[in-house]
């Protein structure tokens, strides 16, 4: 008997162990959203295909415009036949059954906002999940009184030459007057990224 | 009695702890398999993005690069040829495309400065921001407006007109002489004889990345 | 969540607090669990106790579950978890080396030094033994480096190079285990009983 008291506490260890298990497996909750498109593949999809829709080009029956701005500029004015869905609550469980829908429905779900800045990140977050129907809408929308005026938007287009600009000015001023410009050359700096350490564990029995 | 019920179960008890631990490994192996993903929880990102936080005014760029301060490196990730033309002072350039390159993680994943993204517009930055954040790259921001607001602000900022209050004019003047720091020059200063400080872009930081050999692990028992 | 330094839970200054905790823990349990004595440990070989086999493979098995369930459930990130690097050549004639000394001296290096903490003689002999081992290996390193560090293959895992599925190969291992336990008892009934 003596001998049996001593490995009890073996079989406790080995129940407490399974229990801890058992717990693990019954306090696990499915994550709702997962991720389709690893981030490399996501960057090379962005990067590669053309995702901008261009005002002109928004209508067409297999397209679904989606206003991600708030209810209450949506109710404000929208476009025609758009739907609403707040960009903070594109996860929730109605909007996901709505994206889905139009998913499975072969429709080309087109976003826009109040400009193009506000759709980047519902477009490439929905493009992450694996929709692969999402384009941007690049449209700036405005109201004069109280109308929506739906305008083109330029994306990632410098709007002026900065440095062309810079030379400009440096030349005017020099035909005022000729100053000898000096020059201050700030010290090299000298930064140095350290790479993450990826920590060795040391083994053993 | 008890102990005697106690001992015959006990007897068993190799057996028992033999099942259960072929009875886990099973599981594994019937689970339902699902691709694992890499990042953070979608949800999470969501919030994260939708904070303002994660953008930083012009004006507050503007104010670190001038008192150089040595917090934050800039992240350009415009094309090669854009980088050329002009680019932020000490701006490392990382095209959109190459960003989850080898050679570009070093600059993204790390905890020493924090990183400042920008691109013409707000869209590139945000892309990459939101890209890099799902991999829970740590204190990423990203300059609002991009560089077009940075010439619309700090460049070449607007005149304020007359019925604009006091603090238009000296956030004029604030940004009128930031934009004397990045090499802008006015034909007052001249009026007032001063001679020209014609800022040189300072030069590129060398930044260097260390590449971490693997130290070899002792093991042994 | 996990790893737990790693990922920042737990401070990287605290690791060596922790490994010392757990070192002591390890010694500690060695000791009770009796693997001080050179004969429990020296009967694997001779077939008259399969604790220490029993219990090692135990660990492994318990470790390995461990980890896949946590990793299944999203608890660990296995991907950031350290694995030793091999080298092919080096792991092999390291490990013979190893094991001729096990079977003469009845103690792994751990072992020795829980021996060495209840005062065992033969262990103080084992552990100066090990000292002159790693005095001569340092002394004649530049003679061994190409064993030492040639036949790298990087930090490879069983699953990676024999390129089965892990599940099933834990399955198949566990069962393995269970059948060496089997015949382990089985061996150990027919030699002769030792008291030791």
């Amino acid at each position: 008997m003596k001998e049996l008291e001593k490995t009890k506490r073996i079989s406790i260890a080995g129940v407490i162990s399974i229990l801890v298990v058992l717990i693990a497996v019954l306090s696990y909750k499915k994550p709702k959203h997962l991720y389709v498109n690893n981030s490399k593949t996501t960057l090379e999809t962005i990067t590669t295909n053309n995702h901008f829709v261009a005002l002109d080009a928004l209508k067409g029956n297999d397209v679904v415009l989606v206003d991600v701005r708030n209810q209450f500029e949506f109710d404000k004015g929208h476009l025609e036949n758009a739907i609403n869905i707040y960009t903070p609550e594109i996860l929730s469980d109605k909007n996901t059954s709505i994206l889905n829908n139009l998913k499975n429905n072969n429709k080309t779900i087109i976003l826009y906002g109040t400009t193009t800045n506000d759709v980047t990140v519902p477009f490439l977050l929905l493009t992450q999940l694996g929709y692969s129907n999402v384009k941007m809408a690049t449209i700036k929308n405005s109201y004069y009184q109280n109308q929506l005026i739906t305008i083109n938007d330029t994306i990632e287009k410098p709007i002026a030459d900065i440095k062309a600009f810079i030379d400009e000015s440096i030349k005017k001023a020099a035909t005022i007057e000729k100053p000898i410009p000096v020059k201050v050359v700030t010290p090299k700096k000298v930064i140095t990224v350290e790479k993450k350490k990826k920590k060795p564990a040391e083994g053993g029995c | 009695m008890v102990n005697r019920k106690l001992a015959k179960v006990s007897s068993f008890r190799y057996t028992i702890l033999a099942i259960i631990f072929v009875i886990l490994a099973a599981g594994l192996v019937l689970l339902p398999k699902y691709v694992k993903h890499e990042g953070i929880d979608p949800a999470e990102l969501l919030s994260k993005a939708s904070s303002t936080e994660r953008y930083i005014s012009s004006d507050v760029l503007a104010d670190k690069i001038i008192n150089q301060d040595p917090s934050f490196i800039l992240i350009d990730v415009r094309n090669e040829a854009e980088y050329e033309k002009y680019s932020l002072p000490n701006a490392i350039n990382i095209p959109l495309k190459k960003l989850l390159d080898e050679d570009s993680i070093p600059y993204l994943n790390q905890s020493q400065y924090s990183v400042i993204l920008y691109s013409n517009d707000n869209i590139y930055a945000d892309q990459a921001w939101v890209i890099c954040n799902r991999l829970n790259y740590k204190n990423l921001k990203v300059l609002k407006g991009g560089l077009n607001n940075w010439y619309n602000t700090i460049i070449n900022p607007p005149s304020p007109t007359e019925n604009m209050t006091n603090l238009d004019y000296e956030l004029f003047n604030t940004r009128k002489a930031a934009s004397m720091f990045f090499g802008v020059v006015y034909p007052e200063q001249i009026k007032a004889d001063k001679p020209i400080v014609v800022k040189k872009a300072a030069p590129k930081k060398v930044i260097t990345v260390e590449k971490k050999k693997k130290k070899p692990a002792e093991g042994g028992c | 969540m996990g790893p737990l330094i790693p990922n920042g839970v737990i401070p990287y200054e605290w690791s060596n607090i922790i490994a010392i905790i757990i070192g002591i823990a390890f010694g500690f349990i060695l000791e009770a669990s009796g693997f001080s004595s050179s004969r429990k440990l020296a009967g694997v070989f001779y077939g008259y106790d399969f604790a220490v086999l029993k219990v090692f493979f135990t660990a492994a098995l318990v470790s390995l579950i461990g980890i896949l369930y946590m990793d299944y459930l999203g608890y660990l990130d296995m991907s950031a978890l350290y694995v030793h690097p091999t080298y092919l050549w080096g792991a092999i004639i390291g490990g013979a080396i190893m094991g001729v000394g096990f079977v003469a001296g009845g103690f792994c290096p751990g072992t020795a030094l829980t021996s060495v903490a209840i005062g065992k003689i033969d262990a103080i002999i084992y552990v100066v033994g090990i000292m002159v081992g790693v005095f001569i290996f340092s002394e004649l390193f530049t003679l061994f480096q190409p064993i030492y560090e040639g036949s790298f293959m990087g930090n490879i895992t069983l699953m990676d190079s024999l390129g089965v599925n892990r599940y099933w190969f834990v399955f198949l291992f566990t069962a393995l285990a269970i059948v060496i336990f089997k015949l382990s008892d089985m061996i150990r009934k027919r030699t002769k009983k030792i008291f030791y």
